[in-house]
């Protein structure tokens, strides 16, 4: 058992894993077909958006911040894209993606300066966020505006075998493990944990927070991008939904809301049980509302496992 | 690359933190190759200095010069850039990371490593080796002892390669042997013409290491003297400031029945256990530098945290104090943090005044306001508490006042005993008087009090006796006879008392 436990320990997201693989094998049983190939593009393209949103809430998690604003970023993206850039022509990709990125970077640095610089509560500071983006999302877009036949269709289909979808949650996954490579993952993650020893050792406190909101941007934007490729439509309802999502899926992925501790794989396992969640209750035939009040139980179960199993305090104090 | 060989300057630095003055035109000159070691009490100023030469905290006044270069800084980051590391008193380390992240936190750029990994990897090993032996590099620092986190600490100073080395209390949280380790460390650096300021409150280190000794006193240099003459009397009498014996106004107050007992009361593993009875009438201090457990016994006197050993309210039969028992059984604590721990700074001065004893004003279920506007006016009365009206909020009030109103809340419980968490801090002289004529009177009237005070004068004033603890446990108990400043100093410092002749 303390084995288990040692392992469960050092690897935040390990309790999740566990998670997952029976929600996988649960689901198998339930629906045998449930991996076969020829579904699986279209499981993935499903589930990207969710592991996105996931991706994107955990930067500012790390740094021992939050950021909500990150599912309405993900809608917004999507509505200004389709309901805004290909009906304005600028829908090709070279055109559309950096214009995407780069509004999404922006609007994850405007929320991070506010927590950062100003010093605002990260709650505060993205709620204010929050309501601005629904603001705008809804403005350009009122109705779902259908788009028309455009490049992102291509990822939420395959290539061969491949599957598109793992192109935008590689993408950002790529772009992380380079970070985790350079000294900033190490950064955010001392100055999530401990910002008074972090700033007594010299780390620029500031900026590292600043982009970790910016970089939760980023992703949140490849988010909106993955949800356009699955909809084809824009669809300004989702936010809220979305924003709920990404925070449970990282915490559930055994980030720390203290700061300081997890990851983006333990975010993609998160996401991936929620997602298992959701198939297994649709398949089993039960209705939609229920399904959200099975999220919450999983949520508050699931971080409560992970919290009594994983504090090495808690653990230690018994031994 | 080093800096060494340039020297550290500071001329006439001040520092003030609202109305409490820390630092007020302190010198302090930190040659290439010495050891220079900062001496002082509680409240001296010395952490403040250590944090302006580590760029935490800017001098409101003064200069601070790196051989003929003036030096301006601004952040911990600047402070590096010069060359200057800082061990800080408190352990910082980022307890789930890595020990390698650790030691390395904050010399790379946000994105830039400025060294390979691998190189890291063996410099850290390397300098870490110096001081402790077989620590996994990759376990997570919250993982290891007090002491081994204290070594990386102190090694994520020692891979920067300092100019100016620091160690603000680093030897408090190292065990003997890695002490001694990180003494030989010292010798090669200062070897290598590289400075370093120290700070302990073990006068056996002070000796050891020092080639000079500089003494604060309430935020002034107040002396500098070479090896060749340290004496621990000297240094005793400059910290306490008092050029002759000081005694305490003679009293003689007649002791009641004990009224709690200490019995067994063990504050760390492996330190000495603490008994004390507490009589009637009987007014005892605590004392010693912070964090050496009289602020832990306190607390387990009042029941707030519970630990090995028993404390017990002498009554018939006896009642054993625990957590939530304490104000039931006449056993009032008031903590040390007004604003954190006593306070509700949103409401009234009454409300705060009549919260735990809302009790005494209940009329069938709803609340007399005239009564509880009666018993508080009585205390502000009894207690001199300045005050406009009782409804203006408890923040229009100053420190002392405020003190003054947490007390009343208490005494209002009728209390027995009286536990006191250095109720005079950031208090001004004139309420400081009159809180020590209250309590004095409170005594006088068969109540039990105990003091924990960090300054030592109200204690040699005040007291009946005072326990001095160091290192989790009781080092000196002074009797009212002996009670001088010298004497607690020096057992502050795990001197025997009689330091002056």
């Amino acid at each position: 058992m303390s084995r288990v436990q040692g392992i469960l320990q050092r690897r935040s997201w390990a309790f999740a894993f566990v998670l997952a693989l029976i929600l996988l094998v649960v689901n198998l049983i339930v629906s045998p077909s449930f991996l076969a190939p020829e579904r699986l593009p279209a499981t993935l393209a499903t589930l990207a958006p969710f592991v996105l949103v996931g991706f994107a809430s955990t930067p500012a998690i790390l740094s021992g911040g939050i950021d909500i604003s990150v599912g309405p970023l993900a809608t917004l993206i999507n509505c200004l894209f389709i309901a805004v850039l290909i009906p304005a022509g600028w829908g090709e990709w070279y055109v559309a993606v950096p214009i995407l990125l780069l509004t999404s970077a922006a609007v994850g640095t405007v929320t991070g300066i506010l927590v950062a610089v100003v010093r605002l509560h990260p709650v505060v500071a993205s709620i204010g966020v929050f309501f601005v983006l629904v603001g705008i999302a809804v403005t350009i877009s009122k109705q779902p505006v259908p788009a028309p036949p455009n490049w992102s269709e291509a990822l939420a289909g395959s290539f061969g075998w491949f599957p598109a979808a793992a192109i935008t949650m590689g993408g950002v996954a790529l772009v992380w493990f380079v970070l985790r490579r350079t000294a900033f993952v190490s950064n955010l993650l001392a100055t999530g944990e401990s910002d008074i020893s972090a700033y007594g050792s010299g780390v620029n406190v500031t900026l590292v927070r600043v982009l970790s909101y910016t970089l939760g941007g980023v992703f949140a934007g490849v988010g909106g991008i993955a949800l356009s490729a699955l909809l084809q439509s824009s669809q300004s309802s989702l936010a809220t939904t979305y924003a709920l999502l990404g925070i449970a899926a990282a915490v559930l992925g055994g980030a720390n809301l203290g700061g300081g501790r997890g990851g983006l794989l333990g975010a993609f396992l998160g996401a991936v049980v929620i997602y298992l969640v959701q198939q297994l209750l649709t398949a089993a035939g039960v209705q939609p509302s229920l399904v959200q009040v099975t999220y919450g139980l999983v949520l508050v179960l699931g971080v409560l496992l992970g919290a009594t199993l994983l504090n090495p305090r808690l653990t230690r104090s018994r031994a | 690359m080093s800096v060494a060989g340039s020297g550290l300057r500071l001329t006439g630095i001040s520092k003030h933190f609202g109305a409490t003055r820390a630092l007020v035109d302190a010198e302090l000159e930190l040659r290439p190759g010495e050891v220079h070691t900062l001496l002082g009490e509680n409240g001296s100023g010395k952490s403040t200095l250590v944090k302006i030469i580590g760029g935490v905290h800017r001098p409101d006044s003064g200069s601070l010069t790196m051989g003929a270069t003036p030096l301006t800084l601004r952040s911990p980051r600047q402070a590096h850039r010069r060359g200057i590391a800082v061990v800080f008193q408190e352990v910082l380390t980022a307890t789930s990371q890595s020990v390698l992240d650790n030691i390395w936190l904050g010399t790379d750029g946000v994105f830039v490593r400025r060294l390979a990994r691998t190189a890291q990897r063996r410099i850290a090993a390397d300098t870490l080796g110096r001081l402790i032996d077989g620590i996994d590099l990759d376990a997570p620092a919250g993982t290891l002892s007090l002491s081994e986190r204290q070594a990386i600490c102190i090694a994520r100073a020692l891979v920067r390669d300092p100019g100016t080395l620091v160690l603000d209390e680093s030897t408090a949280a190292l065990d003997v042997r890695t002490r001694d380790r990180l003494f030989a460390e010292i010798r090669r650096l200062t070897a290598d013409g590289v400075g370093v300021l120290f700070i302990s409150h073990r006068m056996d280190e002070v000796q050891e290491i020092s080639d000079r000794v500089s003494v604060l006193r309430s935020g002034r240099t107040v002396s500098t003297v070479d090896r060749g003459d340290l004496s621990v009397d000297r240094l005793i009498a400059d910290m306490t400031g008092t050029s002759g014996v000081i005694h305490g106004l003679d009293r003689d107050r007649p002791l009641g029945d004990p009224t709690l007992r200490a019995d067994g009361v063990t504050l760390a593993a492996g330190a000495a256990p603490i008994d004390l009875t507490l009589r009637a009438g009987e007014l005892v201090g605590l004392a010693g530098l912070e964090g050496h457990g009289q602020d832990a016994f306190l607390k387990r006197l009042a029941g707030v945290t519970a630990g090995p050993g028993a404390v017990t309210r002498v009554l018939s039969p006896d009642i054993g104090v625990r957590p939530g028992n304490g104000a039931k059984l006449g056993v009032a604590y008031l903590p040390r943090e007004r604003r954190g721990e006593s306070l509700f700074e949103s409401m009234s001065i009454r409300d705060n005044f009549a919260l735990p004893t809302l009790r005494q004003d209940r009329r069938g279920v709803l609340l007399s306001s005239g009564r509880m506007r009666k018993r508080f006016a009585e205390f502000v009365s009894a207690l001199k508490i300045r005050l406009g009206t009782q409804d203006d909020p408890i923040s229009s009030l100053s420190g002392g006042s405020q003190q003054k109103v947490v007390l009343a809340r208490w005494l209002a419980t009728d209390p027995k005993v009286l536990l006191l968490n250095d109720p005079t801090r950031g208090v001004d002289i004139m309420t400081k008087r009159e809180i020590y004529t209250i309590l004095d009177r409170l005594c006088a009237d068969g109540m039990s009090i105990v003091l924990l005070s960090s300054e030592v004068e109200e204690l040699v004033e005040l007291v009946d006796r005072v326990l001095v603890f160091r290192d989790q446990s009781v080092f000196a108990e002074i009797p009212r006879e002996s009670l001088t400043s010298e004497a607690v100093v020096a057992a502050y410092f795990g001197q025997r008392a009689g330091a002056v002749a």
